[in-house]
């Protein structure tokens, strides 16, 4: 009987609980979600290939051809690859509502843009 | 001639008999677990029907059609019968309640009796269902409802009794009527009513007496072996049961219904939700005791203050 | 009547798989035995392959709730091995989000507590006031479990000065409520009757089964990592070892309702007297040769990492004592004699992290030896079995 008051009170207050999906709640800000590639930066030094802890990232080319292949099955989030690229290609984004209904649609390939020779 | 009899049939089967009765049954399921609900800071039912009014229909739908599994080693008879008695069994006292006017649709001299018998009838029940499942968990759950039965029987029926003596008939109408002309129960008689909600807690099994059915200890105790449409009919049966505590604690204490039929249902309906209202304010409040305090508390605490309650009328003499 | 009921691996009310099988007499418990094993990862055999920077992370999905305290406890060890100094803010940031996660478990232990007990109002509203600490935890770090603040060298994100404020009047809120279910705990009588004198373990037996944590401090027995052998920055902040006589869930439970409180004081002392200065300094890859242990106080109990290191970037053997390991002999020994309807509320209240628990030792039992196998152990032993089995 000693949480009587409390429950009066809380019978009055509006519930805790979000009915989500009609609810939501706002991100904070420096959350760690997935994180993105801006392809034309990015110079090919494969130091977020080797950092990664889940082996999410895998490097196809070299150098400024390189293209980028990233997991977010493996993604741990961690933020590492953002902090260790010396030519800021990667930044984090705040999206963390992930779903996805294949493993092959876990996969993002970011290519180049092709520079057409000119003749 | 034939317009009573068709009336009777609208009686039984309409209002205030299957109809109403299956209807106020399932919105009681909802004003429960709503009540609950906001006690606990949350929502409640909130999507199947507005304000989620229809999620007890839904719920008891969904379970009908899962899969219906009987054990190898179970009792067959006793196993599939158990679920078709006690719903059976819950539902034949609530006729006796008066819900139109001050008379139920069946009432005699003596049947309060008859719903007493049946109350026992039903906790026997629970006992023979957990015992034929012959489950390790079913075992230990009926062997608990059966000492959970000795525990709150005898001072839920000396409670009952006191307003029969102070009415002097034995008939729940009866009892209702001379409340109208006379003062409501719970005023002369504040430790029976008292005494008759903890009794009905324990009988309910609900929180904080639902030891047979514990969840976190025995996985479900009595109701462990049970799926699919016998779950469903179970808790169809626990929520008739509730209907009547909630009736009985109305009819018995508070007064019924009274005066011409609009304004009785709506006594009756208000009176009813009051005391469905503090069984649920009493499930959200408590812990789950153990049988042995169970036991221990009714026979030192209970039994005594409901015997104290009907020598107080007779020395009162009302 | 003698059974024996099988409790686990699935079972409302654990929350990690783990196997006893009590031996049930008229309702009282006469016999226990353990079987751990179901959730077994091998983590110390993924160690083997990745680098030191890559096993912070690893160490912090050692267990969801005390994750903070694994990386703690690792960053300590392998800085150990570097002869590392990590810098002072970095210290005290890592002090302030340590105890910001005891408050948390215990918010969190209070409410599956109150859900073993049959309590569910209680679970509710424990739950509901640790979402606030949950909140502060994502301001400060971006993540709501399994921070990644923690580095080898010191900490990876800062406590900026807005932070500061909401985390004082989240600190207040977490207060009053601390003192709302102090008063409910030792008020109640259905909380009572159901947590007073059950699991009594006495201070003899709690010393020579080798308790931890809470459990050990609830029976009398000063033993706190934090002021035994201070780390981080423990040393210059003064607080108070909470411990109580009773032996029983109650007073574990007042244990760690004190401990919520003493948190608090701490993260207000820490927050004041912080200094400014660089909060991470640049590690080497490779590791000299050596070998380190580092203990750390995780709210469950003693934290205990061994690293052994052979000079090159990947560590040789790492080997993880987690609380709940030490407390599950103490857990058996409470465990008889205690009623039936009582065990969820017994093994509740020493806290169990199963997901932590899980090591192999090997007891031969017709010859009484024990020995410790290593990686090349299993491997020969794998072959060994599958080449007796399907013949190549």
């Amino acid at each position: 009987m000693a949480m009587e008051n409390d429950m009066f009170k809380n019978l009055k207050e509006k519930p805790m609980t979000l009915r989500f999906p009609y609810e939501r709640v706002e991100p904070v800000e420096g959350i760690r979600a997935k994180v993105s590639w801006d392809i034309e930066k990015c110079i090919g030094c494969s130091l977020c290939v080797r950092i990664c802890p889940g082996n999410a990232i895998e490097l196809i080319g070299r150098g400024r051809r390189a293209e980028i292949r990233y997991n977010v099955g493996r993604c741990l989030f961690c933020g590492e690859c953002v902090d260790v690229c010396p030519t800021k290609a990667i930044y984090a984004t705040e999206d963390f509502e992930l779903v996805f209904n294949s493993r092959r649609e876990m996969i993002t390939h970011f290519k180049r843009k092709k520079n057409r020779k000119k003749s | 001639m034939v317009s009573e009899e068709i009336w009777i049939l609208i009686e039984i089967f309409l209002f205030p008999g299957f109809l109403f009765l299956f209807s106020l049954a399932f919105f009681t399921e909802w004003f429960d677990r709503k009540i609950v609900a906001r006690f606990q800071n949350r929502y409640g039912p909130l999507h199947v029907g507005p304000k989620g009014i229809l999620q007890p229909i839904a719920d008891f739908f969904k379970l009908l059609s899962k899969e219906d599994i009987t054990p190898r080693a179970a009792d067959k008879v006793p196993f599939r019968l158990m679920p078709i008695l006690l719903l059976t069994l819950a539902i034949a006292p609530l006729f006796c309640i008066p819900i139109m006017g001050s008379n139920g649709l069946i009432s005699f001299e003596g049947d309060l009796v008859l719903i007493m018998f049946i109350m026992s009838l039903m906790a026997l029940l629970v006992f023979i269902g957990g015992w034929a499942s012959t489950n390790r968990f079913g075992t230990i759950g009926s062997i608990r409802a059966g000492l959970q039965m000795f525990a709150y029987e005898i001072p839920m029926n000396l409670s009952m009794i006191g307003p029969a003596i102070s009415a002097g008939s034995l008939s729940v109408s009866k009892i209702v009527e001379w409340q109208i002309n006379g003062v409501w129960n719970v005023l002369i008689q504040p430790v029976g009513f008292a005494v008759l909600t903890i009794c009905l807690m324990a009988h309910l099994q609900r929180i904080p007496f639902d030891i047979p059915e514990a969840e976190s200890e025995i996985v479900g105790g009595w109701l462990v072996e049970f799926s699919g449409k016998k779950l469903a009919l179970i808790r169809l049966a626990n929520d008739f049961e509730f209907v009547l505590a909630s009736s009985l604690m109305a009819s018995l204490f508070l007064g019924g219904p009274y005066g011409p039929w609009y304004i009785s249902l709506i006594t009756y309906l208000a009176k009813f939700l009051l005391c469905a209202f503090i069984l649920s304010n009493l499930r959200a409040a408590f812990a789950r005791y153990r049988i042995d305090h169970l036991l221990t508390g009714a026979w030192k605490y209970l039994t005594p203050l409901a015997l104290l309650q009907v020598c107080l009328i007779k020395a009162w003499g009302i | 009547m003698t059974f024996e009921i099988p409790f686990g691996p699935q079972h409302p009310a654990l929350e990690e798989p783990i196997n006893f099988m009590f031996k049930i007499e008229e309702e009282r418990v006469i016999d226990v035995k353990t079987r751990l094993g179901y959730v077994h990862r091998g983590i110390e055999k993924i160690a083997e392959s990745r680098n030191y920077q890559q096993l912070v992370y690893l160490s912090e999905r050692i267990c969801g709730i005390c994750s903070f305290a694994h990386t703690l406890c690792y960053s300590q060890t392998v800085e150990e091995l570097l002869g590392l100094e990590v810098p002072e803010r970095a210290k005290f940031i890592r002090t302030i989000l340590a105890e910001m996660e005891r408050i948390q478990n215990h918010y969190l232990w209070l409410g599956l507590t109150a859900k073993e007990m049959g309590f569910e109002t209680l679970f509710m509203y424990a739950w509901r006031d640790r979402e606030t600490i949950i909140e502060m935890l994502d301001m400060i770090s971006g993540k709501r479990v399994n921070y990644g603040v923690n580095t080898i060298g010191g900490v990876r994100r800062d406590i900026a000065e807005s932070t500061i404020e909401r985390i004082e009047k989240s600190l207040e809120y977490l207060e009053k409520r601390a003192e709302h279910y102090t008063r409910v705990c030792t008020k109640d009588p259905s909380i009572l009757k159901r947590t007073v004198g059950v699991g009594i373990l006495r201070p003899r037996e709690a010393r020579a089964l080798c308790a931890v944590g809470p459990t050990a401090r609830a029976s009398g027995i000063a033993r706190d990592v934090r002021a035994d052998e201070p780390y981080a920055a423990y040393g210059e902040i003064p607080f108070k070892v909470v411990t109580y006589r009773g032996c029983d869930v109650a007073s574990r439970m007042y244990v760690r309702i004190d401990e919520i409180k003493e948190s608090i004081r701490i993260i207000r002392y820490a927050l004041k007297k912080m200094p400014e200065g660089p909060i991470r300094v640049k590690v080497p890859t490779r590791v000299p040769e050596g070998e380190a242990v580092s203990r750390v106080e995780a709210p469950r109990g003693e934290n205990l990492h061994f690293l052994k290191s052979n000079g090159s970037d990947k560590p040789e053997r790492w080997k993880i004592r987690a609380p709940t390991l030490a407390n599950l002999l103490s857990l058996c020994r409470m465990l008889i004699g205690v009623n039936l309807a009582d065990v969820p509320v017994v093994i509740a209240g020493i806290d169990p992290c199963i997901a932590c628990a899980e090591r192999v030792a090997l007891i031969d039992a017709k010859t009484k030896r024990r020995e410790i196998w290593d990686g090349k152990d299993l491997w020969r032993y794998a072959n060994e079995w599958y080449r007796r089995k399907y013949g190549f």
